[in-house]
């Protein structure tokens, strides 16, 4: 559905130039919730603007829907971004509209008869809850209500695609979870391709398909959400992970040094993580009755991904230093996520 | 007071009136256009065009650090030009025409700056045309500003207006210096600059009231 090709975008700045996309690829599935995550100044904003070209690539090509956007002509983009709704962090409604009118906007641009524009209008109102606000202005509405509206317009032209720039950004976490919940209930009635952009990971957990972690200007990873999150790759992309869910090192092992080789005498410390059907399997049991080994769990811990089970445990093995590596071998061997913490004196641990 | 001094006010009134309503209008429809110029070909606006933007900006910046009596007198022949002579109300329109255009841009140009870029960036991914995006975004969402300063304008235009009867072109500002200064008449004085602040107050309480009521903010 969006096809990004090598896009580059570089400002002129008054000490040289900033480079704000380096070379970006993107392949985006028609239907799909796309999320692209990254800090503040990672080129976030920049990357959304070029799909609909309200920032101009320096480099580059932007294919929607078959489209190159990038080599057409101003009047056939103008055209061509009627297809491409977009919602923002700050709303920006007309302030001077009623919700029915700004809603209507769109339409009325398209040369729509005040008929027809009704007609478009009043479902979408309903859609988003709206229909008793229909005569406010912007200025009498809440938050989330001001992006009900937002989603409404966006929608106004039955685009192929929704632009998301930091939607939920200026929203508090009950409206956030509301205005989430409209967007994946569009997506899935509209079959609607959704490119989100976000700083916060709970909001890439709650309804993305896909993921990209943009930093600098480039994408550092990409991948399914559930891989993203239970195996994360890029530092950037673990630290993202980590504000929702728990992936440091329990306390009690905080003041240990560990090390990265077997050594003799030493405990090793593993953090787990089981997916869907694995978080099923007894598999510590059987690891307990085949090899010799005592494991000891510091940290647990069970979430959601999008109605996929996935939990985490940190454990602490004890035993002969050939019984661990046969044990860590056994796990390996399953479905499950492995991270080896280190290996940590037993002297220093009283236990095994 | 005379009922000869009354029909005197009255008409001088009268000719303020007309005098600064018909420049007012005028300088509006020269003025409205060019503060959109402005605004719109300014640097990352829609329509951006710098050597434009530059030329008018000197253009209106040139009239404006005119002062008012000055530029009067240094128009006369275009004056002549265009309303046959140089003295009387209508002649004077001229002149106050010519002085509040630049006003009224600067007031618009200022005024559709204050537009929030967010909202016209949105007109634009739903793909609205430069045009659609003055009359149906810019415009609109302005307009309570717009109105403000118009009233500014305008008050401005009542004081110019008065200048300009010191030069022959009637109205009240022409009257208090024949019979208020020149033949001592302390009363027509003291009613005719009480009539000009009425008239002030006036404009000031209309503008409000539709800045207001046209204000949804
Ligand atoms: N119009 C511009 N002119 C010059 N530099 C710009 C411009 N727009 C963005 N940049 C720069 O490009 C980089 C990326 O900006 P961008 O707005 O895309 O970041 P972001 O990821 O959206 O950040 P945030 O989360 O703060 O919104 C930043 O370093 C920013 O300063
Ligand atoms: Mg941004």
């Amino acid at each position: 559905m969006i096809d990004l090709q090598n896009i580059h975008k570089i400002y002129p700045t008054t000490n040289g130039s900033l480079v704000a996309l380096n070379g970006i690829n993107l392949r985006i599935k028609r239907g799909e919730i796309f999320g692209v995550i990254g800090k503040s100044g990672a080129g976030k904003s920049t990357l959304i603007r070029c799909i609909n070209m309200l920032e101009r690539p320096t480099e580059g090509t932007v294919v929607v829907d078959n489209e190159d956007i990038t080599a057409m002509p101003e009047k056939e983009l103008r055209q061509a971004r009627k297809k491409i709704g977009m919602i923002f962090q700050h709303f920006n409604l007309l302030s001077s509209r009623t919700v029915y009118d700004n809603v209507a906007f769109p339409l009325e641009l398209q040369g729509m008869s005040p008929a027809q524009i009704k007609d478009t209008v009043m479902p979408l109102l309903e859609l988003v809850g709206l229909e008793t606000k229909k005569d406010q202005f912007p200025s009498q509405l809440s938050g989330g209500q001001k992006q009900r509206v937002g989603i409404a317009r966006a929608l106004a032209n039955k685009p192929k695609v929704l632009l998301c720039d930091e939607a939920t950004s200026a929203l508090d976490p009950q409206t956030t979870k509301s205005i989430l919940s409209l967007l994946k209930s569009i997506n899935t009635k509209f079959q609607l391709t959704i490119v989100l952009i976000t700083h916060e990971m709970h909001v890439i957990k709650e309804i993305c398909d896909q993921v990209a972690v943009i930093e600098g200007g480039e994408i550092v990873e990409q991948g399914s959400i559930l891989q993203t999150f239970t195996k994360p790759q890029s530092n950037t992309t673990r630290e993202f992970v980590s504000t929702i869910m728990n992936h440091d090192i329990p306390a009690v092992l905080a003041e240990h040094d560990f090390s990265k080789q077997p050594q003799p005498d030493s405990n090793l410390i593993l953090r787990l993580s089981f997916i869907g059907h694995s978080a099923e399997e007894p598999i510590i049991a059987s690891m307990i009755r085949h090899f010799n080994v005592v494991p000891n769990i510091l940290f647990g811990n069970i979430d959601q991904i999008q109605n996929t089970p996935y939990g985490t445990l940190v454990i602490e093995l004890a035993g002969e230093q050939q019984s661990i590596q046969n044990a860590l071998n056994y796990l390996r061997s399953k479905e499950l996520g492995i991270e080896v913490i280190g290996y940590v004196s037993r002297h220093a641990r009283a236990i095994g | 007071m005379s009922q000869d001094m009354l029909v005197l006010l009255a008409e001088s009134l009268w000719e303020t009136i007309y005098m600064v309503s018909v420049s007012a209008f005028i300088a509006s429809i020269i003025g409205l256009p060019m503060g959109i110029i402005l605004t719109t070909t300014a640097k990352g606006h829609i329509l951006e065009q710098p050597w434009i933007n530059k030329v008018l900006g000197a253009v209106v910046n040139a009239t404006r650090s005119t002062p008012f009596i000055i530029l009067m007198v240094a128009i006369i022949p275009l004056t002549r030009l265009i309303a046959g002579t140089s003295i009387g109300t209508n002649a004077a329109i001229v002149p106050l025409t010519i002085a509040a255009a630049p006003f009224i841009a600067r007031i618009v140009e200022s005024s559709l700056k204050e537009v929030d870029t967010g909202v016209v960036e949105a007109a634009q991914a739903m793909g609205a045309s430069p045009l659609q995006i003055i009359t149906k975004v810019l415009l609109p969402e302005a307009l309570p500003s717009i109105i403000l300063g118009l009233t500014l304008a305008i008050i401005s235009l009542i004081g110019f207006s008065a200048m300009a009867g010191a030069i022959g072109g009637g109205g009240l500002g022409d009257l208090a210096i024949r019979y208020g200064y020149q033949r001592f008449r302390a009363d027509i004085m003291l009613i005719t600059v009480i009539i000009l602040i009425v008239q002030v107050q006036v404009v000031q309480s209309c503008g409000d009231y539709f800045s207001r009521k046209l204000n949804k903010k």
